[in-house]
């Protein structure tokens, strides 16, 4: 099949980008859009070109490298699916794409589709970890865990950290990322030792990277780990039950 | 993240001046500032100003109500704002309360939405989002719907409280007759006001437009207040749709039947 595509090139952090068109003849349905860009690559360096620059790793949708904008929607036509499992085949009447880099302040575009998310680093690093030696994995029996909490706790921790929302919220806001870690955190026995000090480094990491949540909603529906929108609410709760419990208190 | 962490030299050692010297993959990082007051205290502004909000035009819609009953119980409920709690707080003291805190609300409501809104296109860059889903109409209204609600507010202001610039030419503004007695025309200026087909149509127009700002801002509080349960969620999606379409309903059937003549 014969795709069609529209590319942002942009030669580095500094130059203009412009849109530049291409076309794959030898396109095959059972192609991911990551595939077609491999493909693409192909043909351009045969002709002598400079590959088109795009993230990516496992291909398999759990390292969070890959993501672009396609046609308008971060990631791909697909909901809930990063851009290396949007396969060709589950959207055969589109032929023509539009393939731009995550738009946001906090992600300044490297070259062609690669930007650069140290945006989120920057909230990980403020609340993304425990500060506690847990040592070798303990017996499963040692630290007990209501089985519910320990499901949901996985469900927030789903989050790959691709950045989609970002890319997909007009406000440029990571709340929906900021809540994932918060919830997943303070429901594990450990993390919820530090449960109030991280939603206040959180949320100000937060304000320094990124915009405010209007609600809009576009960042639960893109997001490949389909964490939902309570994520936002979970960021405003945490926050606000550190304000409430005191600055002299951790958890 | 992995090309940016290979390829991002620290940017603190790259003087601004220097642009020549900043070339290949290097990124510079937005200059970072921690924004005063932060997004959370403007979100938790605009949830408890514009609940009180939605409180206020809900008993608002009730006490609108009472035209249904006539000209005697609408002018009544009138008269006992002016003289509540006569002679505790002074003649109008419960009502200028009210009007002091209404006001005080609505401009810290516009002043954080205003912020936010700033916020949010600068964080966002220089390409806007476009293509996006529908159900994101309510959240991407509610800016245009709060100025046409501002606008609203002051037409309705000059119009019904002050009598001034938009009134109908029956206007009666209330004359305080004794130490709690007034003599209160509202019933009168309503239907005055409401006769005028393009006053009437207006304001059941705005009607929907307060009905739309509503069902998106009552959603907006449980999120900005951190309510996560689902069942809370749900409930409050509930009501908070109820509540808007009571007021759509209640307050926007009011200037139509005014209109056809159905209530005079």
């Amino acid at each position: 099949m014969r795709i069609e595509l529209e590319i942002w090139r942009q030669n580095g952090p500094h130059e203009d980008g412009h849109f530049e068109h291409h076309r794959v003849d030898d396109a095959t349905p059972e192609m991911s859009l990551l595939e077609l860009l491999d493909r693409l690559n192909d043909q351009i360096v045969e002709q002598g070109g400079e590959p088109v620059v795009f993230e990516s790793d496992c291909r398999e949708g759990v390292c969070g490298s890959c993501g672009f904008v396609v046609n308008g929607t971060p990631h791909g036509p697909v909901p809930h699916t990063p851009a290396c499992r949007q396969h060709l085949r589950a959207f055969p009447g589109v032929t023509r794409f539009r393939l731009e880099p995550f738009r946001s302040a906090a992600f300044p575009v490297i070259r062609d589709l690669a930007v650069d998310r140290s945006g989120l680093d920057a909230l990980i690093r403020a609340g993304g970890t425990v500060n506690v030696m847990t040592g070798t994995a303990p017996d499963a029996d040692a630290i007990p865990q209501p089985h519910q909490e320990a499901e949901q706790a996985l469900d927030f921790a789903a989050c790959i950290g691709c950045g989609a929302c970002v890319a997909a919220c007009p406000n440029g806001s990571a709340m929906l990322f900021a809540g994932a870690e918060l919830v997943h955190l303070a429901k594990m026995p450990q993390g919820h030792q530090q449960r109030g000090r991280r939603a206040r480094q959180m949320v100000e990491a937060l304000d320094e990277h990124f915009g405010p949540c209007s609600l809009y909603g576009e960042c639960a529906r893109v997001c490949p780990a389909g964490i939902p929108l309570s994520a936002v609410a979970a960021v405003n709760r945490e926050r606000l039950r550190a304000t409430f419990r005191g600055k002299a208190k951790d958890n | 993240m992995s090309v940016a962490d290979q390829t991002t030299s620290p940017t603190d050692q790259i003087a601004t001046t220097d642009r020549e010297a900043i070339r290949g993959d290097a990124v510079v990082a937005p200059s970072l500032r921690r924004p005063r007051p932060s997004n959370i205290t403007l979100k938790v502004i605009m949830a408890v100003t514009g609940s009180i909000f939605a409180a206020f035009v809900l008993v608002h819609m009730i006490g609108n109500l009472k035209a249904f009953m006539g000209p005697e119980e609408f002018n009544s409920y009138a008269r006992f704002l002016r003289v509540v709690a006569y002679p505790l707080v002074p003649y109008e003291g419960v009502l200028w309360i009210l009007r002091i805190a209404l006001l005080v609300c609505l401009a810290a409501h516009i002043w954080a939405g205003t912020l936010i809104w700033i916020r949010g296109r600068r964080a966002r860059g220089s390409f806007r989002r476009r293509a996006m889903a529908a159900s994101t109409w309510g959240a991407r209204s509610m800016l245009g719907s709060g100025i046409l609600l501002l606008i609203f507010i002051v037409v309705h202001l000059l119009d019904l409280t002050l009598g001034a610039g938009v009134q109908s030419s029956g206007f009666e503004a209330p004359v305080r007759t004794g130490e709690a007695a007034v003599d209160i025309h509202a019933y009168q200026n309503l239907i005055a006001s409401l006769s005028r087909p393009p006053m009437a149509i207006f304001y059941s127009l705005m009607m929907l437009v307060i009905g739309i700002h509503l069902a998106q801002g009552i959603w907006n509080v449980i999120n900005d207040l951190g309510g996560t349960g689902p069942r809370l969620r749900r409930i409050w999606l509930g009501i908070g749709l109820l509540i808007s379409l009571a007021i759509v309903i209640g307050n926007g059937a009011l200037p139509i039947l005014i209109l056809t003549g159905v209530i005079s």
